[in-house]
Protein backbone atom coordinates (compact mmCIF):
# COMPACT_ATOMS: atom_id res chain seq x y z
CA UNK A 1 0.00 0.00 0.00
CA UNK A 2 1.29 3.40 -0.90
CA UNK A 3 1.72 6.09 1.49
CA UNK A 4 -1.27 7.67 -0.89
CA UNK A 5 -3.43 5.37 -0.67
CA UNK A 6 -2.72 5.10 3.27
CA UNK A 7 -3.26 8.85 3.81
CA UNK A 8 -6.92 8.86 1.54
CA UNK A 9 -8.20 5.83 3.12
CA UNK A 10 -7.80 7.64 6.74
CA UNK A 11 -9.90 10.57 5.26
CA UNK A 12 -12.62 8.31 4.20
CA UNK A 13 -12.63 7.10 7.88
CA UNK A 14 -12.62 10.54 9.38
CA UNK A 15 -15.32 11.87 6.98
CA UNK A 16 -17.28 8.60 7.38
CA UNK A 17 -16.86 9.44 11.30
CA UNK A 18 -18.11 13.13 10.98
CA UNK A 19 -20.74 12.02 8.53
CA UNK A 20 -22.23 9.93 10.97
CA UNK A 21 -21.78 12.34 13.52
CA UNK A 22 -23.54 15.03 11.48
CA UNK A 23 -26.60 12.82 10.18
CA UNK A 24 -27.50 10.26 12.46
CA UNK A 25 -28.08 13.00 15.04
CA UNK A 26 -30.13 14.61 12.43
CA UNK A 27 -32.16 11.60 11.44
CA UNK A 28 -33.78 10.94 15.17
CA UNK A 29 -31.74 7.88 15.27
CA UNK A 30 -29.42 9.06 17.94
CA UNK A 31 -31.14 11.30 20.10
CA UNK A 32 -29.56 15.07 19.10
CA UNK A 33 -29.93 16.16 22.44
CA UNK A 34 -27.57 13.60 24.05
CA UNK A 35 -25.27 13.79 20.72
CA UNK A 36 -25.73 17.17 18.85
CA UNK A 37 -25.34 16.92 14.82
CA UNK A 38 -20.96 18.01 14.16
CA UNK A 39 -22.23 21.01 12.10
CA UNK A 40 -23.97 22.25 15.15
CA UNK A 41 -20.97 21.41 17.19
CA UNK A 42 -18.61 23.47 14.74
CA UNK A 43 -20.64 26.33 15.00
CA UNK A 44 -21.17 26.51 18.20
CA UNK A 45 -17.10 26.10 18.70
CA UNK A 46 -17.13 28.84 16.38
CA UNK A 47 -19.15 31.11 18.50
CA UNK A 48 -17.35 29.88 21.19
CA UNK A 49 -13.86 30.98 20.09
CA UNK A 50 -15.22 35.08 19.87
CA UNK A 51 -16.26 34.63 23.17
CA UNK A 52 -13.92 36.69 25.69
CA UNK A 53 -14.82 34.41 28.39
CA UNK A 54 -13.54 31.33 26.18
CA UNK A 55 -10.59 33.59 25.46
CA UNK A 56 -9.65 34.00 29.36
CA UNK A 57 -10.02 30.63 30.38
CA UNK A 58 -7.59 29.19 27.13
CA UNK A 59 -5.21 31.74 28.57
CA UNK A 60 -5.41 30.68 32.37
CA UNK A 61 -5.34 26.96 31.49
CA UNK A 62 -2.61 27.12 29.02
CA UNK A 63 -0.61 29.09 31.68
CA UNK A 64 -1.13 26.54 34.03
CA UNK A 65 0.23 23.89 31.71
CA UNK A 66 2.83 25.76 30.54
CA UNK A 67 4.26 26.55 34.28
CA UNK A 68 3.74 23.22 35.58
CA UNK A 69 5.09 21.64 32.46
CA UNK A 70 8.75 23.74 33.13
CA UNK A 71 8.18 22.63 36.45
CA UNK A 72 7.80 19.08 36.34
CA UNK A 73 10.20 18.35 33.41
CA UNK A 74 13.96 19.98 34.52
CA UNK A 75 12.52 18.86 38.25
CA UNK A 76 11.73 15.19 37.13
CA UNK A 77 14.95 14.86 34.77
CA UNK A 78 17.04 16.18 37.91
CA UNK A 79 15.89 13.62 39.99
CA UNK A 80 15.58 10.82 37.71
CA UNK A 81 19.62 11.33 36.23
CA UNK A 82 20.53 11.68 40.45
CA UNK A 83 18.61 7.87 41.02
CA UNK A 84 20.33 6.70 38.07
CA UNK A 85 23.50 7.62 38.24
CA UNK A 86 24.40 7.80 42.04
CA UNK A 87 24.21 3.85 43.45
CA UNK A 88 23.52 4.71 46.61
CA UNK A 89 20.55 7.11 46.53
CA UNK A 90 18.96 4.68 43.73
CA UNK A 91 19.29 1.96 45.67
CA UNK A 92 17.31 3.52 48.42
CA UNK A 93 14.78 5.53 46.31
CA UNK A 94 14.15 3.57 43.00
CA UNK A 95 11.64 0.84 44.67
CA UNK A 96 9.87 3.47 46.50
CA UNK A 97 9.10 5.74 43.43
CA UNK A 98 7.89 2.75 41.40
CA UNK A 99 5.15 2.22 44.46
CA UNK A 100 4.36 5.79 44.24
CA UNK A 101 4.35 5.87 40.60
CA UNK A 102 1.38 2.64 40.80
CA UNK A 103 -0.50 5.33 42.91
CA UNK A 104 -3.11 7.26 40.94
CA UNK A 105 -2.20 11.22 41.33
CA UNK A 106 -5.88 12.27 41.06
CA UNK A 107 -6.48 10.82 45.27
CA UNK A 108 -4.29 13.26 46.14
CA UNK A 109 -5.77 16.29 44.72
CA UNK A 110 -8.09 17.30 47.61
CA UNK A 111 -4.99 17.16 49.46
CA UNK A 112 -3.62 19.84 47.21
CA UNK A 113 -6.98 21.71 47.54
CA UNK A 114 -7.21 21.89 51.39
CA UNK A 115 -3.85 23.36 51.23
CA UNK A 116 -3.51 25.84 48.57
CA UNK A 117 -7.00 26.40 47.30
CA UNK A 118 -8.55 26.31 44.10
CA UNK A 119 -6.23 28.90 42.44
CA UNK A 120 -3.74 28.60 39.36
CA UNK A 121 -0.78 27.49 42.51
CA UNK A 122 -2.83 24.94 43.02
CA UNK A 123 -3.53 23.35 39.65
CA UNK A 124 -0.18 24.13 38.72
CA UNK A 125 1.21 22.43 41.60
CA UNK A 126 -1.08 19.26 41.25
CA UNK A 127 -0.53 19.16 37.63
CA UNK A 128 3.07 19.09 38.21
CA UNK A 129 2.66 16.48 40.94
CA UNK A 130 1.12 14.03 38.58
CA UNK A 131 3.92 14.14 35.55
CA UNK A 132 6.48 14.74 37.67
CA UNK A 133 6.76 10.21 38.44
CA UNK A 134 7.09 9.31 34.96
CA UNK A 135 9.37 12.08 34.13
CA UNK A 136 11.73 10.86 36.89
CA UNK A 137 11.29 7.26 35.79
CA UNK A 138 11.77 8.28 31.96
CA UNK A 139 14.97 10.19 32.99
CA UNK A 140 16.38 7.12 34.47
CA UNK A 141 15.70 4.76 31.88
CA UNK A 142 17.57 7.65 29.74
CA UNK A 143 20.73 7.51 31.73
CA UNK A 144 20.68 3.32 32.02
CA UNK A 145 20.63 3.42 27.82
CA UNK A 146 23.88 5.26 27.68
CA UNK A 147 26.26 2.51 26.50
CA UNK A 148 29.47 2.16 28.97
CA UNK A 149 31.33 1.07 25.86
CA UNK A 150 30.17 4.76 24.69
CA UNK A 151 31.64 6.46 27.47
CA UNK A 152 34.72 4.62 27.27
CA UNK A 153 35.74 5.23 23.75
CA UNK A 154 34.75 9.34 24.59
CA UNK A 155 37.46 8.81 28.06
CA UNK A 156 40.03 6.62 25.86
CA UNK A 157 40.34 9.80 23.40
CA UNK A 158 40.50 12.36 26.11
CA UNK A 159 37.17 13.51 26.79
CA UNK A 160 36.65 15.33 29.51
CA UNK A 161 33.53 14.84 32.06
CA UNK A 162 31.66 17.86 30.23
CA UNK A 163 32.60 16.45 27.07
CA UNK A 164 31.24 12.74 27.91
CA UNK A 165 28.09 14.68 28.96
CA UNK A 166 27.56 16.52 26.42
CA UNK A 167 28.68 14.41 23.38
CA UNK A 168 27.59 10.93 24.56
CA UNK A 169 25.35 11.10 27.38
CA UNK A 170 22.82 13.86 25.60
CA UNK A 171 23.17 12.45 21.85
CA UNK A 172 22.27 8.67 23.60
CA UNK A 173 19.36 9.92 25.89
CA UNK A 174 17.80 12.35 23.06
CA UNK A 175 15.33 9.75 21.98
CA UNK A 176 14.14 8.72 25.53
CA UNK A 177 14.05 12.12 25.88
CA UNK A 178 11.86 13.70 23.51
CA UNK A 179 9.30 10.64 23.70
CA UNK A 180 9.18 11.64 27.98
CA UNK A 181 8.41 15.18 26.73
CA UNK A 182 5.20 14.10 24.98
CA UNK A 183 3.87 11.35 27.25
CA UNK A 184 4.78 13.91 30.57
CA UNK A 185 3.10 16.13 28.74
CA UNK A 186 -0.13 14.25 28.06
CA UNK A 187 0.03 13.53 31.85
CA UNK A 188 0.55 17.06 32.43
CA UNK A 189 -2.33 17.94 30.35
CA UNK A 190 -4.59 15.47 32.34
CA UNK A 191 -3.43 16.99 35.48
CA UNK A 192 -4.66 20.44 34.91
CA UNK A 193 -7.78 19.04 33.05
CA UNK A 194 -9.08 17.40 36.39
CA UNK A 195 -7.95 19.77 38.77
CA UNK A 196 -10.00 22.42 36.53
CA UNK A 197 -12.98 19.93 36.13
CA UNK A 198 -13.03 18.84 40.24
CA UNK A 199 -12.95 22.73 41.52
CA UNK A 200 -11.68 25.77 39.73
CA UNK A 201 -13.72 29.36 38.84
CA UNK A 202 -11.71 29.19 35.48
CA UNK A 203 -9.97 27.18 32.91
CA UNK A 204 -11.27 25.10 29.97
CA UNK A 205 -11.43 22.32 32.25
CA UNK A 206 -13.93 24.60 34.19
CA UNK A 207 -15.99 25.59 31.31
CA UNK A 208 -16.20 21.85 29.94
CA UNK A 209 -17.35 20.75 33.83
CA UNK A 210 -20.25 23.58 33.87
CA UNK A 211 -21.28 22.93 30.48
CA UNK A 212 -22.05 19.00 31.27
CA UNK A 213 -23.65 19.89 34.45
CA UNK A 214 -25.76 22.18 32.71
CA UNK A 215 -26.72 20.01 30.30
CA UNK A 216 -25.25 22.11 27.14
CA UNK A 217 -24.14 19.89 25.02
CA UNK A 218 -22.75 21.46 21.74
CA UNK A 219 -20.43 23.16 23.99
CA UNK A 220 -19.52 20.53 25.73
CA UNK A 221 -18.49 18.69 22.26
CA UNK A 222 -16.89 22.00 21.23
CA UNK A 223 -14.90 22.17 24.50
CA UNK A 224 -13.63 18.68 23.43
CA UNK A 225 -12.83 18.96 19.91
CA UNK A 226 -10.93 22.38 20.79
CA UNK A 227 -8.67 20.69 23.36
CA UNK A 228 -8.18 17.58 21.09
CA UNK A 229 -7.25 19.53 18.86
CA UNK A 230 -4.51 21.31 20.83
CA UNK A 231 -3.37 17.99 22.53
CA UNK A 232 -2.98 16.67 18.82
CA UNK A 233 -0.97 19.16 18.00
CA UNK A 234 1.45 19.32 20.59
CA UNK A 235 1.68 15.42 20.48
CA UNK A 236 2.93 15.53 16.65
CA UNK A 237 4.99 18.41 16.68
CA UNK A 238 7.41 16.45 19.59
CA UNK A 239 6.77 13.22 17.27
CA UNK A 240 7.45 14.72 14.35
CA UNK A 241 11.04 15.79 16.48
CA UNK A 242 11.82 12.36 17.50
CA UNK A 243 11.30 10.76 14.12
CA UNK A 244 14.00 13.12 13.11
CA UNK A 245 16.15 11.32 16.13
CA UNK A 246 14.65 8.19 15.27
CA UNK A 247 17.79 6.68 12.83
CA UNK A 248 20.08 6.32 15.56
CA UNK A 249 17.67 4.32 17.94
CA UNK A 250 18.92 0.93 18.69
CA UNK B 1 65.67 25.24 11.56
CA UNK B 2 62.22 23.85 12.46
CA UNK B 3 63.20 21.19 10.01
CA UNK B 4 66.44 20.22 12.06
CA UNK B 5 65.20 19.82 15.40
CA UNK B 6 62.88 17.40 14.02
CA UNK B 7 65.47 15.33 12.38
CA UNK B 8 66.95 15.31 15.66
CA UNK B 9 63.99 14.23 17.17
CA UNK B 10 63.34 11.36 15.07
CA UNK B 11 66.78 10.02 15.74
CA UNK B 12 66.84 9.02 19.69
CA UNK B 13 70.15 7.47 21.67
CA UNK B 14 69.39 3.96 21.89
CA UNK B 15 66.07 3.64 20.33
CA UNK B 16 63.54 2.21 23.57
CA UNK B 17 60.55 0.36 22.85
CA UNK B 18 57.79 1.66 21.83
CA UNK B 19 55.37 0.13 25.06
CA UNK B 20 57.53 -1.25 28.22
CA UNK B 21 55.51 -3.09 31.00
CA UNK B 22 57.34 -4.18 34.18
CA UNK B 23 55.84 -6.11 36.96
CA UNK B 24 52.66 -5.43 36.36
CA UNK B 25 50.01 -7.04 39.23
CA UNK B 26 46.24 -6.55 39.70
CA UNK B 27 44.12 -7.39 42.31
CA UNK B 28 40.30 -6.52 42.96
CA UNK B 29 38.04 -6.77 45.27
CA UNK B 30 35.56 -8.87 44.21
CA UNK B 31 32.67 -10.39 46.27
CA UNK B 32 34.52 -12.72 48.03
CA UNK B 33 37.29 -10.40 48.75
CA UNK B 34 40.40 -9.92 47.37
CA UNK B 35 40.87 -11.44 43.74
CA UNK B 36 44.37 -11.60 41.77
CA UNK B 37 43.53 -10.65 38.13
CA UNK B 38 47.11 -10.26 36.41
CA UNK B 39 50.29 -11.72 37.61
CA UNK B 40 53.80 -10.41 37.65
CA UNK B 41 53.27 -9.32 34.10
CA UNK B 42 56.27 -8.02 31.91
CA UNK B 43 56.50 -7.60 28.11
CA UNK B 44 57.92 -5.00 25.42
CA UNK B 45 56.85 -4.16 22.21
CA UNK B 46 59.37 -3.00 19.69
CA UNK B 47 58.64 0.18 18.09
CA UNK B 48 56.32 -0.76 15.07
CA UNK B 49 55.93 -4.28 16.20
CA UNK B 50 52.93 -6.22 15.80
CA UNK B 51 52.04 -7.94 18.83
CA UNK B 52 49.48 -10.64 19.76
CA UNK B 53 47.83 -11.42 23.17
CA UNK B 54 45.52 -14.37 23.67
CA UNK B 55 44.31 -15.99 26.32
CA UNK B 56 41.38 -17.86 27.67
CA UNK B 57 38.65 -15.85 28.78
CA UNK B 58 38.37 -14.02 31.37
CA UNK B 59 42.25 -13.75 31.78
CA UNK B 60 42.59 -10.10 31.67
CA UNK B 61 43.71 -9.97 28.73
CA UNK B 62 41.52 -7.07 27.78
CA UNK B 63 41.86 -5.35 31.41
CA UNK B 64 46.01 -5.35 30.74
CA UNK B 65 44.85 -3.68 27.37
CA UNK B 66 42.68 -0.78 28.72
CA UNK B 67 45.34 -0.27 31.45
CA UNK B 68 48.21 0.26 28.52
CA UNK B 69 45.50 2.73 27.05
CA UNK B 70 45.45 4.89 30.77
CA UNK B 71 41.56 3.63 30.82
CA UNK B 72 42.23 1.26 34.44
CA UNK B 73 44.58 1.52 36.85
CA UNK B 74 46.67 -1.55 37.75
CA UNK B 75 47.14 -2.09 41.20
CA UNK B 76 51.37 -2.19 41.18
CA UNK B 77 54.29 -1.94 38.09
CA UNK B 78 54.63 0.32 35.53
CA UNK B 79 53.31 1.01 31.92
CA UNK B 80 55.42 3.39 29.66
CA UNK B 81 54.49 3.91 26.11
CA UNK B 82 56.57 6.15 24.43
CA UNK B 83 59.48 5.83 26.85
CA UNK B 84 56.96 8.14 29.49
CA UNK B 85 54.71 6.21 31.87
CA UNK B 86 50.73 6.26 31.02
CA UNK B 87 48.40 6.93 33.91
CA UNK B 88 45.15 8.67 31.96
CA UNK B 89 44.38 8.38 28.46
CA UNK B 90 46.38 10.32 26.26
CA UNK B 91 45.67 9.95 22.54
CA UNK B 92 48.99 11.67 21.33
CA UNK B 93 50.73 8.33 22.12
CA UNK B 94 47.33 5.95 21.88
CA UNK B 95 44.74 5.13 19.78
CA UNK B 96 42.17 2.36 21.18
CA UNK B 97 40.02 0.57 18.68
CA UNK B 98 37.74 -1.31 21.09
CA UNK B 99 35.03 -4.04 19.93
CA UNK B 100 31.60 -4.12 17.90
CA UNK B 101 29.67 -1.69 18.45
CA UNK B 102 31.43 1.28 19.88
CA UNK B 103 30.71 3.30 16.78
CA UNK B 104 28.27 6.25 17.78
CA UNK B 105 25.14 5.50 16.43
CA UNK B 106 24.12 9.14 15.95
CA UNK B 107 27.52 10.00 14.21
CA UNK B 108 27.72 9.44 10.09
CA UNK B 109 30.78 7.34 9.78
CA UNK B 110 33.14 10.68 8.72
CA UNK B 111 31.73 12.37 11.99
CA UNK B 112 32.75 9.02 14.09
CA UNK B 113 36.38 9.51 12.59
CA UNK B 114 36.06 13.00 13.34
CA UNK B 115 35.56 12.90 16.78
CA UNK B 116 38.33 12.38 18.73
CA UNK B 117 39.49 15.58 17.06
CA UNK B 118 36.40 17.28 17.72
CA UNK B 119 36.92 16.25 21.29
CA UNK B 120 40.12 18.67 20.47
CA UNK B 121 38.12 21.56 18.64
CA UNK B 122 40.35 20.98 15.65
CA UNK B 123 39.35 23.58 13.12
CA UNK B 124 36.45 22.02 10.69
CA UNK B 125 38.08 21.92 7.59
CA UNK B 126 41.17 20.12 8.85
CA UNK B 127 39.02 17.62 10.41
CA UNK B 128 37.31 16.53 7.07
CA UNK B 129 40.30 16.49 5.51
CA UNK B 130 42.25 14.19 8.03
CA UNK B 131 38.93 11.90 8.45
CA UNK B 132 38.37 11.26 4.43
CA UNK B 133 41.97 10.36 4.05
CA UNK B 134 41.52 7.78 7.16
CA UNK B 135 38.35 6.96 5.30
CA UNK B 136 40.33 6.02 2.14
CA UNK B 137 43.05 4.55 3.90
CA UNK B 138 40.46 1.36 5.52
CA UNK B 139 38.89 1.51 1.76
CA UNK B 140 36.04 3.07 2.49
CA UNK B 141 35.37 5.48 0.06
CA UNK B 142 32.45 7.62 -0.72
CA UNK B 143 31.05 5.39 2.68
CA UNK B 144 31.24 9.14 5.13
CA UNK B 145 27.81 10.14 4.94
CA UNK B 146 26.65 6.15 6.17
CA UNK B 147 25.38 5.57 9.81
CA UNK B 148 26.64 2.71 11.27
CA UNK B 149 23.42 1.23 11.38
CA UNK B 150 23.64 0.96 7.85
CA UNK B 151 27.05 -0.46 7.46
CA UNK B 152 28.16 -4.06 7.89
CA UNK B 153 29.84 -5.38 10.24
CA UNK B 154 32.90 -5.49 8.83
CA UNK B 155 32.59 -2.15 7.60
CA UNK B 156 31.74 -0.58 11.38
CA UNK B 157 35.30 -1.83 12.31
CA UNK B 158 36.85 -0.55 9.27
CA UNK B 159 35.55 2.90 10.47
CA UNK B 160 36.62 1.70 13.85
CA UNK B 161 39.91 1.72 12.65
CA UNK B 162 39.81 4.67 11.29
CA UNK B 163 38.63 6.30 14.19
CA UNK B 164 41.64 5.39 16.16
CA UNK B 165 43.87 6.53 13.47
CA UNK B 166 42.77 9.90 12.69
CA UNK B 167 45.10 11.70 14.99
CA UNK B 168 48.01 9.69 13.85
CA UNK B 169 49.36 8.06 17.54
CA UNK B 170 52.44 5.98 17.23
CA UNK B 171 50.59 2.76 18.92
CA UNK B 172 47.25 1.25 18.58
CA UNK B 173 45.46 -0.79 21.02
CA UNK B 174 42.92 -3.34 19.43
CA UNK B 175 40.66 -5.25 21.88
CA UNK B 176 39.45 -8.52 20.27
CA UNK B 177 37.85 -5.41 17.47
CA UNK B 178 37.18 -8.52 14.51
CA UNK B 179 35.16 -10.75 17.32
CA UNK B 180 31.89 -10.19 16.30
CA UNK B 181 32.06 -10.83 12.92
CA UNK B 182 31.84 -14.05 10.53
CA UNK B 183 35.01 -15.53 9.94
CA UNK B 184 35.21 -14.95 6.30
CA UNK B 185 34.72 -11.25 6.95
CA UNK B 186 37.72 -11.80 9.81
CA UNK B 187 39.61 -13.12 7.69
CA UNK B 188 39.78 -10.43 5.22
CA UNK B 189 39.58 -7.86 7.59
CA UNK B 190 43.13 -9.15 9.55
CA UNK B 191 44.49 -9.40 5.94
CA UNK B 192 43.28 -5.14 5.58
CA UNK B 193 44.55 -4.84 9.04
CA UNK B 194 47.74 -5.72 7.96
CA UNK B 195 47.78 -3.02 4.58
CA UNK B 196 46.62 -0.61 6.92
CA UNK B 197 49.44 -1.48 9.44
CA UNK B 198 52.48 -1.51 6.93
CA UNK B 199 51.36 1.69 5.28
CA UNK B 200 51.11 3.47 8.70
CA UNK B 201 53.94 1.85 10.57
CA UNK B 202 52.28 2.00 13.69
CA UNK B 203 52.80 -0.01 16.98
CA UNK B 204 50.04 -2.51 17.31
CA UNK B 205 48.93 -4.49 20.33
CA UNK B 206 46.08 -6.97 19.47
CA UNK B 207 43.88 -8.82 21.86
CA UNK B 208 42.52 -12.04 20.07
CA UNK B 209 41.32 -15.59 21.41
CA UNK B 210 41.52 -16.82 17.35
CA UNK B 211 44.50 -18.88 17.19
CA UNK B 212 44.78 -18.06 13.58
CA UNK B 213 44.02 -14.62 14.06
CA UNK B 214 47.23 -14.36 16.25
CA UNK B 215 49.49 -16.38 14.07
CA UNK B 216 48.47 -14.74 11.26
CA UNK B 217 48.93 -10.75 12.37
CA UNK B 218 51.96 -11.30 14.64
CA UNK B 219 55.34 -10.44 14.91
CA UNK B 220 55.12 -12.24 18.37
CA UNK B 221 52.05 -13.78 20.17
CA UNK B 222 52.27 -13.46 24.35
CA UNK B 223 49.92 -16.27 25.52
CA UNK B 224 48.25 -15.67 28.34
CA UNK B 225 46.92 -18.25 31.38
CA UNK B 226 43.37 -18.38 33.10
CA UNK B 227 43.26 -16.01 36.01
CA UNK B 228 45.24 -14.82 37.60
CA UNK B 229 46.59 -13.87 34.73
CA UNK B 230 49.96 -14.37 33.97
CA UNK B 231 52.42 -14.29 30.43
CA UNK B 232 53.57 -18.57 29.73
CA UNK B 233 54.54 -18.35 26.47
CA UNK B 234 55.85 -15.82 24.34
CA UNK B 235 56.78 -16.85 20.17
CA UNK B 236 58.24 -15.36 17.64
CA UNK B 237 56.43 -15.51 14.55
CA UNK B 238 59.11 -15.33 11.96
CA UNK B 239 56.82 -16.03 8.93
CA UNK B 240 57.64 -14.00 6.17
CA UNK B 241 55.63 -10.74 5.46
CA UNK B 242 53.42 -9.86 3.46
CA UNK B 243 51.55 -12.41 4.64
CA UNK B 244 48.94 -14.40 2.79
CA UNK B 245 46.26 -16.82 3.48
CA UNK B 246 47.78 -19.85 1.79
CA UNK B 247 50.89 -19.37 4.11
CA UNK B 248 47.80 -20.78 6.42
CA UNK B 249 48.15 -24.09 5.20
CA UNK B 250 51.84 -24.48 5.92
CA UNK B 251 52.99 -26.81 8.41
CA UNK B 252 55.28 -23.80 10.09
CA UNK B 253 51.72 -22.43 10.40
CA UNK B 254 50.21 -25.16 12.06
CA UNK B 255 53.15 -25.88 14.00
CA UNK B 256 53.21 -22.13 15.98
CA UNK B 257 49.11 -22.64 16.39
CA UNK B 258 49.45 -26.12 17.90
CA UNK B 259 52.05 -24.61 20.17
CA UNK B 260 49.79 -21.55 21.59
CA UNK B 261 46.66 -24.26 21.62
CA UNK B 262 49.06 -26.76 24.01
CA UNK B 263 49.79 -23.79 25.97
CA UNK B 264 46.01 -22.44 26.51
CA UNK B 265 44.69 -25.91 26.90
CA UNK B 266 46.70 -26.88 29.73
CA UNK B 267 45.94 -24.05 31.57
CA UNK B 268 41.87 -24.87 30.25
Amino acid sequence: MTRIQLILIRLLLLALFLGAWEVLPRDGIINPLLLPPFGDVITTLMQLLGRPQVHEAILVTSAEVIVAFVIAVPLGAAIGVALAESDYVGQIFKPLMFYVFSVPKSIFLPMFILIMGIGFQQKVAYAAFSTLFIVIMSATAAVESVKADHVLVARSYGATRMQILTRVYVPSMMPILLETLRISMIFNFTGVMIAEMYASRTGIGHLIANWGENFQLPQLFAGVILLAAVAIAFNETVRLLERRCSTWRT
Amino acid sequence: MQHLANVTQLRPEPARPAIEVAALNHIYDGRDGQVPALENIALTVGVGKFTVIVGPSGCGKTSLLMMMAGLRHQTSGTINIQSRPIDRPDPDRVGVVFQEASLFPWLSALDNIEFPMALRNAPREERRTRATDMLNLVGLQGFGARYPHELSGGMKQRVSIARGLVQDPPVLLMDEPFAALDEQTRMTMGHELLRIWSQTAKTVVFVTHSLTEAVYLADEVLVMSARPGRIIDRITISLPRPRSYEMMGTEVFGRLRERIWQQIRKEG
